[in-house]
């Protein structure tokens, strides 16, 4: 029987290697690009007739389109349009991974800390030079809100920059924590059904369950990385 | 935890790095615009046909305006031509019923002078045989013989003629 951890093993299937480093085309890279070749797939091979009257998978996919520029507009307005595609690209991107990763002998990427840490680290350097670039100096007033007693300064501004500079992690950490203990979840209750024959349909049962809740989950959290990105975005183009 | 293995760090940015540049310009040179492209179409379809549709309410509008005011025009040109019949109608009828009026008052009057001629014709009658009756009745009484010229005239007398 496989450990539960097992599963997040990264297994080379290519070895390669570049300037010293060990960039070998692994398991979790060859879903990646299975994840992106899906999402360019549904995107558009079912766009392909371009109907007036959209059928179930360009409804599909017209759905995704103006669930996220709707996202994007709410959030942070029209200012906000040129970074669609990137907040496009980040929710399927972070959506199929997911998703990906509930198929048996998938992998979920998103299930890796490095991966989802480099993709809030690249949000949250964007974002910073977003905000300079728009606002200049006066974007350090994130770290002190206009209108606040300038006697509060001493505590309200290290409070403001430990939130800033936190984003990352909390973005990164929420995305990784809960595909992999969704994931340790399953393999582990898994794991009971054939250890106590006929008492298995127990686990079984709740087993089911938890996969639909980890589906749900699944969907969630591609909304909840993509919604807070759409956040740090709306911060950096119109401040606090 | 395989998450915590620092040496495949380097190949899974790498990967995810490449990955998902190429998804990125994908999506922002083909799939997005395309989507956009169909969006916008079917948005400006909708527009336009809203429009057409606009216009040609607009225009059954006016037809019907148009027909209200031929309708009412008919209306009052069947109302004057009404109207004028009736008047002729009437002015005919009030010319017969004066003539008829007329004519009755002429045949009235000649039968009103008939009948005077008549009583007239009746009691001259009267008097000539008062007259005669007159002049028998004084032969008889006074054996005066009058001249019925005289008896005449004294009937007359009497009755006042």
């Amino acid at each position: 029987m496989a450990g539960p951890l097992e599963q997040f093993e990264i297994k080379p299937l290519a070895e390669i290697s570049a300037g010293g480093f060990d960039i070998s085309f692994t398991n979790s890279a060859l879903w990646m690009v299975i994840a992106a070749v899906l999402v360019t797939a549904f995107m558009t091979l079912s766009m392909r007739r371009g109907a007036l009257v959209p059928g179930r998978w360009q409804g599909a996919a017209e759905v995704m389109y103006e669930f996220v520029a709707n996202m994007l507009k709410d959030n942070v307005g029209s200012a906000g349009r040129k970074y669609f595609p990137f907040v496009f690209t980040l929710f399927m991107f972070v959506l199929f991974g997911n998703l990906l990763g509930m198929i048996p002998h998938g992998f979920a990427f998103t299930s890796h800390i490095i991966v989802t840490f480099a993709m809030a680290l690249v949000i949250f350097i964007g974002v910073t030079i977003i905000g300079f670039a728009r606002h200049g100096t006066h974007y350090f007033r994130m770290f002190f809100p206009e209108g606040a007693p300038i006697a509060t300064a001493i505590i309200l501004i290290p409070i403001e920059i430990i939130s800033y500079f936190s984003r990352p992690f909390s973005l990164a950490i929420r995305l990784f924590a809960n595909m992999t203990v969704g994931h340790i979840m399953l393999k582990v209750i898994g794991g009971f059904v054939g250890l106590i024959g006929i008492f298995g349909v127990l686990p079984f049962a709740m087993l089911t369950g938890i996969t639909v809740l980890e589906f749900g989950i699944a969907a969630l959290q591609a909304y909840v990385y993509t919604i807070l990105t759409c956040i740090y975005l709306h911060d950096a183009i119109h401040m606090h | 935890m395989p998450q915590f293995d620092i040496t495949s760090f380097p190949s899974q940015i790498f990967w995810l790095f490449v990955v998902f540049v190429i998804l990125y310009i994908l999506m922002s040179k083909i799939a997005l615009p395309k989507v956009g492209d169909v969006l916008e179409r079917r948005h400006k379809t909708i527009e336009d046909n809203l429009g057409k549709a606009r216009a040609l309410k607009d225009e059954t509008d006016a037809a019907i305006a148009r027909y209200e005011a031929a309708l009412a025009e008919a209306r009052e040109a069947a109302h004057a031509d009404i109207r004028e019949a009736s008047e002729k109608a009437a002015a005919q009828q009030a010319a017969e019923t004066e003539a008829l009026a007329k004519q009755l008052s002429e045949k009235t009057s000649a039968a009103e002078k008939r009948i005077a001629d008549a009583k007239t014709a009746a009691l001259g009658g009267v008097s000539e045989a008062a007259a005669d009756i007159a002049r028998e009745a004084t032969a008889k009484l006074i054996g005066v013989k009058v001249q019925s010229k005289t008896a005449e005239n004294a009937v007359s007398a009497v009755i006042g003629e």
